[in-house]
């Protein structure tokens, strides 16, 4: 009995490491017969579990998985911390790997311009921008302002505090530009979890937060916050009364890009398989449905459309961190 | 009465044999993912969420919140059986656990550990079903500020875990802060003696460290010891029907701790950010503290086994609290449990559980069934665990050792965490040898980085003052709570210099 019980957890043991290596046994694989049904895909996603980027990478899975469009197993891993530099710091040590994946935020470009992580995004094999996302700012619902205008003029006499995740992530952009268009007083508070971030406005020691708008709508439907703008050149369609920045005379418009890369160094073939295996995602119902019910904007753009992407936009980010002294030129 | 009639409609959801039968699998699973160490119910719940988009939401969402609260009963196997954490929520329950094991009374550890897991859970459940609102209101109340405080008990809580030689244990408690600085800082996004090395940016995780400390030191101490050339181990047989069921005694001396345990746990778990871990281990704190025989703490005393697992167990369906009521995520495991609702359409919320009555209370529901299930599949698990402790130890040692560096590495997949481990199992030998407190290194390696945090975004939003401790209710409830914990030791100090020079008058 004693020795069917170790064996029992031996075998477990045993099962969890291979599942655990996997990934790591694949790198000298030629992109021929790729992908390989019986290698794992590792699909990193840098971030912790319920936040946007995860939520679009298992939806990601989940189709893929729907319509079978990947014919091994895929294991979706948050590597989570230092916004981003430990996921995409993974995916870097897997240089070579065709069965490496990850989904991309504003942290993609944001974290290695603040730090040397030993990556940028240039490290990697771009295959397709899916989506863009823009963000609230909010207050709470039992707050005095109604309006953007309310919150200004507050700011003038009171110093706001306005949260958001990460240090040089796109939410402490937004913050800066915002602020510094509409002359306020205000200090950025940097969090490293979603559901800290949130109670700590419920608990009125923040004033306002930036928030992804799939993380606040159950909260604006019960009127405990209140979303005074948006970052985002047009309205949201289900929230058509929530005004742009832009319209209300602030050029706040940054953007969470929101793409798929893989390993830097993999064969063309395979970068090309991914990005037609993209396109077919992207041609979904289910699709189209979580691009809609996620409130983002659907920008698509593959492989060298999406490379040229991250370089603009990696320098407006540069020009605006480096004006905003977060980092040195 | 509202609650009855929305838990008798929840149990009409619950009680059909597709969700009985997914509920069983999901407990199950939750008590296999939660023996392996390392290996918790974030990976658990995020594997298994793939295989769940063909079922019914409800029926899905109960298999994984089945697993997510069975984890925290497997989870202590390892730690009484062979010192070894299985996740972090459990490594409370090394500290009288273990020794618990070695006394041989390894049997009632592991129907004590059961039956507080159920207590814990249940409890929890009622608490849910009966208060959540209001509950929601006390997780709403928690900013940085309060959470700095809170994290400042459990810091000052480390002086009871430490054991008895202070020095050793404030120089851990030092050595668990030290480390903690190690990764970026959140604040300013500063690399703190990372090296340049992607692995160390995100910090030294405590996991490795405490299964380094405790699985690995544990084992090389006991070789140290000379346990390996011993062959049977013949303190513990099972001849006499006492060492399977808990003493009379052990029963009595733990009532209390049930009961604060579980209400502790429940609370601390609702809070976002701190979660099952925090609460193991601050009320190991507070039984040890409350209790008359608190030198026994540490040596195989029951209550010390109870205390952390009713509260990991409570803290669990604590977490569901501002999951359920605020959309709000509390814990890893809880915000992957968020983003199978959204998978499903449901949009969480304040109004989920009023827009979706059959799918938030048919889990309530099916949570008393799981720890109904979750105890019964673990009184008739233990006499096969029972049996492990029946192998020779020279046995067992390469087993430990491959659950240790294995789990170790499927925490991240990190051969610089597996090295960690190794380090910290050297580190732990000789902790152990030397009197220096394990304990107190991983216990301030968590709250370490907690309480900076909040305190330096507290103080970025006051401008730098401190007023803000005194000026919000909550904070004030437990800037006091502090201040007396500080004061009434130096009272009893004061007092006993008073005390003896009397005693040393009248012998003069």
């Amino acid at each position: 009995m004693k020795k069917k019980m170790m064996l029992l957890v031996l075998m477990i043991t045993v099962a969890l490491f291979i599942s655990a290596c996997s990934g790591d046994q694949a790198s000298s694989d030629s992109g021929e017969d790729y992908p390989s049904e019986s290698e794992t895909l590792d699909w990193t996603i840098a971030f912790g579990p319920g936040g946007g980027n995860d939520v679009m990478a298992r939806e990601m899975i989940k189709i893929m998985e729907q319509y079978d469009l990947y014919p091994g197993d895929i294991v979706p891993e948050n590597r989570e911390g230092g916004s981003g530099a430990v996921g995409w710091g993974y995916m870097q040590q897997n240089v070579g790997d065709p069965y490496q994946i990850s989904t991309t935020s504003g942290s993609f470009i944001t974290t290695p311009l603040q730090s040397d992580p030993g990556w940028d995004y240039e490290s990697f094999t771009h295959v397709a921008l899916m989506a863009t996302d823009d963000m609230f700012l909010v207050v709470p619902g039992n707050s005095d302002y109604e309006t953007l205008d309310d919150f200004i003029a507050a700011a003038k006499d009171k110093k706001m505090n306005i949260g958001g995740i990460g240090v040089a992530n796109v939410d402490r952009m937004i913050v800066e530009t915002f602020g510094k268009e509409a002359e306020l007083e205000y200090e950025y508070v940097s969090f490293n979890a979603e559901g800290q971030l949130q109670s700590a406005m419920l608990s009125n020691t923040l004033d306002a937060i930036v928030a992804n708008p799939s993380g606040v709508i159950g909260q604006l439907e019960s009127g405990d916050m209140r979303a005074l703008a948006f970052s985002g050149v047009e309205r949201l369609p289900d929230y058509a009364d929530i005004p742009t920045f832009i319209e209300s005379g602030y050029e706040v418009n940054i953007s969470m890009p929101r793409g798929v890369i893989l390993a830097g160094e993999v064969d063309e073939e395979v970068r090309q398989w991914w990005i037609d295996t993209m396109k077919k995602v992207a041609e979904t119902d289910e699709w189209a449905e979580y691009i809609s019910k996620n409130y983002l904007s659907e920008t698509i753009l593959y492989g060298d459309d999406f490379t040229e992407y991250l370089d603009e936009t990696t320098s407006v980010f540069n020009d605006i961190l480096s004006e905003l002294g977060v980092i040195e030129e | 009465m509202d609650i009855i009639e929305n838990l008798l409609m929840g149990f009409s959801v619950a009680v059909s044999p597709i969700n009985l039968l997914f509920l069983t699998i999901g407990a199950f699973v939750g008590m296999i993912v939660g023996i392996i160490p390392g290996f918790g119910p974030t990976a658990g719940i995020a594997i298994l969420l793939s295989l769940t988009f063909s079922m019914d939401p409800v029926t899905a969402v109960i298999m994984l919140a089945g697993i997510y609260y069975g984890s925290m009963y497997g989870g202590t196997i390892t730690s009484i059986l062979i010192n070894t954490p299985g996740e972090s929520a459990t490594v409370a329950s090394t500290f009288d656990g273990y020794p618990l094991a070695k006394k041989g009374r390894v049997g009632p550890a592991l129907v004590m550990q059961a039956v507080a897991s159920f207590v814990g859970g249940t409890i929890g459940v009622i608490l849910i079903a009966g208060f959540a609102p209001t509950f929601a209101k006390v997780a709403r109340s928690f900013g940085p500020p309060e959470f700095f405080l809170l994290i400042a008990i459990g810091l000052l809580a480390l002086i009871v875990v430490m054991g008895d030689n202070k020095i050793n244990g404030a120089i851990s408690a030092l050595l668990g802060l030290a480390i903690s600085l190690v990764g970026v800082d959140v604040i300013t996004g500063t690399q703190r003696f990372t090296y340049g090395n992607p692995e160390l940016i995100n910090g030294i995780y405590f996991l490795p460290v405490a299964i380094g400390l405790f699985g690995l030191g544990e084992l090389f101490y006991s070789i140290y010891q000379g346990q390996h050339k011993e062959g049977n181990r013949e303190e513990i047989s099972f001849k006499k029907k006492g060492e399977f069921w808990p003493s009379k005694k052990e029963w009595s001396e733990s009532k209390g701790t049930f009961a604060r345990g579980s209400f502790l746990g429940f609370f601390i778990g609702m809070l976002p950010g701190a979660g099952a871990t925090v609460a193991s281990l601050l009320s190991y704190s507070l039984e040890k503290k409350v209790s008359k025989v608190s030198e026994k703490f540490g040596k195989g005393h029951m209550p010390g086994l109870v205390a952390p697992e009713t509260a990991n167990n409570a803290a669990s369906a604590g977490a569901m609290i501002p999951l359920l009521t605020l959309g709000i995520p509390g814990s890893g495991a809880t915000a992957v449990l968020l983003g199978a609702f959204l998978m499903w359409g449901l949009q969480p919320g304040p109004l989920m559980m009023s827009q979706e009555p059959e799918f938030a209370w048919g889990l309530i529901s099916s949570m008393y069934l799981g720890n109904i299930i979750l105890i019964l599949v673990n009184i008739f698990a233990i006499p096969l665990f029972i049996k492990i402790m029946r192998v020779p130890y020279k046995l067992l040692v390469p087993v430990i050792l491959i659950l240790c560096t294995v789990g170790t590495f499927s925490l991240h997949g990190s051969m610089v965490e597996t090295w960690i481990m190794l380090a910290f199992g050297v580190i732990g030998f000789f902790m152990k040898l030397y009197d220096f407190s394990p304990a107190a290194v991983v216990l301030a390696l968590v709250l370490g980085p907690m309480a900076e945090n909040a305190l330096r975004q507290t103080l970025i939003t006051t401008e730098g003052s401190f007023l803000i401790f005194v000026q919000r209710p909550v904070s004030l409830i437990l800037t006091i709570v502090i201040l007396v914990m500080l004061i009434i030791p130096f009272i009893k100090f004061i007092k006993g210099l008073f005390n003896k020079n009397i005693n040393e008058d009248k012998a003069a």
